[in-house]
């Protein structure tokens, strides 16, 4: 029996360009379809989104950096977990991983209000692709129904194919190499590191203790599993406590 | 007796009592359950799993690509050292892209080619106008030309390539660097040993990540590099770019003392090498582009013709090669030098909405992933490099070859083309093959001819040895358009100019605002204000005609500057009204 894992990520935000591969990515590995002709900002479904933020001064002492915030993984008092009236949601021990169950869940939306991150999406449309493009879709994931709330969870269809090939080779710890979220291996600039934070070796349980590091609404106690990292105080700051407007 | 009042109590009893057990309540959350199964929600296909290996063609990075298949489908594509932009990890949309031209007329446009080129008058000319020049079909168009007497027309490609890797100090005049002008793999492996200073009017993500953004009058990138050079004065510079002469100074001071530096835009131009032959660039950052070794009887092919070196009004034949996103060039440019009665214009493309729209013939091509094209070195690899895009699915019937259609003027083989490319380069026997499958390099001397076309197949990559970089060329320094004085209201676009983008691309155009769609654009809150334009909708009016838009309010641009998603309206001034 394997050690439980704790897998987490480190954001450097200082090196994300907010090219949106993480945000592609994401759908072609999710099966997400494509925006709907009625859908925004506001109730598009992208299981990490990549926000724009700024040191609030005009031009030319405006200073931008781009976030990608996605589910943020927490690990005490989940509170999408603890709202859910159909337990539709769970922390799995195993990997502390927050899971979704699209075929439990009755689409009530306490989830959505609950979570402090705005990283959960209701699906309000059918899922559908132009003509030809369904044969693209990837066979591990399942595409979820119209009226259910969907969220990232790091890929979780790649960690059982990691853990079948391990099982295949005879071991109960899979390789790390093997199960990589399909935001981390797409970025670009190398922005996202995905590993186990319960691992003192791993480049993520490294990177979470330095003093450039930080975690959205840390504040609130959920202890959310993704650190971010940026050299820039504003940046730290703008993650650490929420704005209005 | 039991009468109707006891067995209506049993009932209501019994029904209080289920609300009591879990049965109904199991029962609604497997309402749940059973709609998991509806018929609209498509179903994956399943098969064998395989990876295949090709190159991205979709720009001139020609990132390499491992594709997972279901079978022969691609499902997924991933970067091979190191991840793709947004455009590339959806490619395998492209061939089932709703908006994909699928129908032309191709027999009637050969007869029409061939029938014009015979009534030629003696002013008259056929052209090629090829918008991705340095592939293999750019030599195919070269030869032909040459053969048949016609113009090879290409927009201006950078003569020289960079080494991010061995610069200290980068100064970019407004080229997005870290964003798609380089190679990503390239410019982020060397992004933590270099400084990146970004001159632009905007900031855009280029500037974002920079460790400095100097905010510069659009338009004087020019005259930026030729103040450092010393062709202009501090203050001439200053009132052109809008920086003080402080800020020039240390900038100056900077690249001289941060060595080895280098000096970007997006053309390599004469200015820009200028300023680097200056700093000692050449032969450092700086060397000369190289190419791949072709057939010596490819060598008698028609030189590359700028488009506004042609006179106006003498284009018979036009053939256009849309087929791989390029460079962009203005329908009005082109339409001045084409004959005034009747000219015939043939654009290859895959999608009706490029130059095809202008053209009398539009014909359908193949696209990436289905086509087959050679991806030269990009202007950041210091060597010669040669790679194939291979296809990852068949190409849809009725297509047409634009190195085939062309090539057939002349009677050449364009087929064999690519082939003949690789066998030249085998014969040349130096540099190395690269095989993404085993990431594992081995020189060409040791393969045989078929071995080399295999791996090149199989999505390997040749990369020619480093070679002598010879003496410096001569530069001449001056400015080549007016310096600007003052701001006015003019159009900048963003880089990307793909005709077909994925579906999937709507998460960063609509589902956020990421990137700037077709039908947006950007300004400063103050000018939109000033505008009226609050409703969010707007009309932009240039002399490149009228289009309505959707208004992004940002701080990051510059007052006085429209920030645009379409490349037809850079460099254009005009205004921007409600609608």
């Amino acid at each position: 029996m394997s050690a439980p894992k704790r897998y987490g990520m480190t954001i450097d935000v200082d090196r994300c360009n907010g090219c949106g591969s993480c945000m592609v990515a994401c759908a072609v590995e999710n099966n997400i379809p494509p925006a709907h002709a009625g859908a925004n900002d506001r109730n598009g479904l992208t299981w990490i989104r990549v926000f724009k933020l700024d040191n609030g001064e005009d031009y030319p002492g405006k200073r931008s950096a781009f976030l990608p915030v996605l589910c943020q993984q927490c690990g005490e008092h989940t509170p999408c977990a603890s709202v859910c009236p159909q337990e539709a949601v769970d922390v799995d021990p195993r990997t502390g991983i927050v899971g979704q169950m699209p075929e439990r869940c009755l689409g009530c939306r306490y989830c959505m209000a609950a979570c402090p991150y705005h990283a959960r999406y209701f699906n309000w449309w059918d899922p559908a692709w132009p003509a030809g493009l369904e044969k693209t879709l990837n066979p591990d994931v399942a595409p979820r129904m119209r009226g259910v709330v969907e969220k990232c969870n790091f890929c979780h269809g790649r960690w059982h194919a990691a853990k079948q090939r391990a099982a295949a080779a005879g071991k109960d710890d899979i390789d790390p190499a093997d199960y990589v979220p399909a935001c981390v291996e797409a970025c670009p600039t190398g922005a996202i590191h995905f590993g186990d934070l319960n691992d003192p070796s791993s480049d993520v349980a490294k990177a979470n203790g330095q003093p450039e590091s930080f975690r959205l609404l840390e504040k609130l106690g959920t202890d959310p599993k993704i650190y971010y990292r940026s050299k820039r105080e504003w940046v730290r700051q703008a993650g650490k406590e929420p704005s209005h407007g | 007796m039991n009468t109707r009042r006891d067995l209506l109590k049993f009932a209501g009893g019994s029904a209080l009592g289920i609300l009591f057990t879990p049965a109904p309540w199991r029962l609604i959350t497997d309402t749940a359950l059973w709609s998991e199964n509806w018929p609209g929600i498509p179903k994956p296909a399943r098969g064998e799993i395989r990876a295949k290996f090709t190159n991205c063609s979709l720009c001139p990075s020609g990132c390499a690509v491992r594709a997972r298949c279901v079978g022969e489908q691609p499902v997924s594509l991933a970067g091979v050292r190191g991840g793709l932009c947004p455009f590339g990890i959806t490619g395998h949309h492209l061939p089932n892209h709703p908006a994909r031209l699928r129908q032309g007329m191709a027999t009637e446009a050969a007869a029409a080619v061939a029938g014009a080129i015979k009534s030629c008058g003696p002013a008259e000319r056929v052209a090629v106008l090829d918008l991705r020049p340095g592939r293999t079909a750019s030599w195919t168009y070269r030869r032909t030309m040459a053969a048949i007497g016609g113009l090879y027309l290409a927009p201006a490609d950078a003569t020289v390539s960079v080494d991010l890797a061995q610069a200290r100090t980068v100064l970019s005049l407004s080229a997005p660097v870290l964003d798609g002008w380089a190679s990503p793999a390239n410019a982020f492996a060397a992004r933590d040993r270099f400084r990146l200073i970004q001159a632009e009017a905007v900031e855009s993500r280029t500037a974002a990540m920079a460790d400095v953004w100097l905010p510069i009058r659009p338009g004087s990138e020019e005259a930026l590099a030729l103040g450092l050079n010393g062709a202009l004065t501090a203050p001439q510079v200053a009132a052109a770019t809008g920086l003080t002469e402080q800020q020039i100074a240390s900038l100056a001071t900077e690249l001289s003392a941060g060595g080895p530096s280098l000096v970007v835009d997006r053309g390599m131009s004469a200015a820009v090498m200028a300023l680097n032959l200056k700093l000692g660039a050449w032969g450092r950052t700086v060397g000369p582009r190289r190419e791949a070794p072709v057939p010596q009887e490819w060598k008698k092919a028609a030189p590359r013709t700028d488009l506004s070196a042609v006179a106006d009004r003498s284009i018979r034949v036009l053939l256009i090669d849309e087929s791989t996103p390029g460079q962009y060039v203005a329908w009005d440019e082109i339409e001045k030098k084409l004959v005034a009665e009747n000219p015939v214009v043939v654009v290859l493309s895959p999608s009706p909405d490029g130059l095809g729209r202008y053209a009398k013939y539009v014909l359908p091509t193949a696209v990436y992933p289905e086509s087959v094209e050679d991806i030269p070195a990009p202007v950041d690899s210091m060597t010669a490099g040669f790679r194939i895009s291979t296809p990852l699915v068949a190409a849809i019937a009725g297509v047409t070859s634009p190195s085939e259609f062309v090539g057939t003027l002349a009677g050449l083989p364009a087929a064999d083309s690519l082939r003949a490319r690789a066998d030249a380069i085998h014969a040349a026997g130096r540099g190395t093959l690269f095989t993404y499958a085993d990431s594992k390099s081995a020189p060409l001397r040791g393969l045989t001819a078929d071995d080399f076309w295999k791996a090149l197949n199989a999505g390997g990559a040749w990369v020619g040895e480093p070679e002598t970089v010879g003496p410096a060329p001569k530069i001449d320094a001056k400015a080549t358009r007016p310096i600007p004085t003052g701001d006015r209201p003019v159009m900048l676009a963003e880089a990307h100019s793909a005709l077909l983008v994925s579906p999937l691309l709507s998460k960063v155009y609509q589902e956020s605002d990421l990137l700037l769609a077709p039908d947006c654009i950007a300004m400063h809150p103050a000018d939109a204000r000033a505008a009226g334009l609050g409703s969010g909708h707007a009309v932009i009016e240039t002399a490149r005609g009228k289009a309505a838009v959707r208004v992004l309010t940002d701080t990051s641009v510059r007052p006085g500057v429209v920030l645009a998603g379409r490349p037809d309206l850079a460099g254009a001034h005009g205004k921007v009204v409600p609608s």
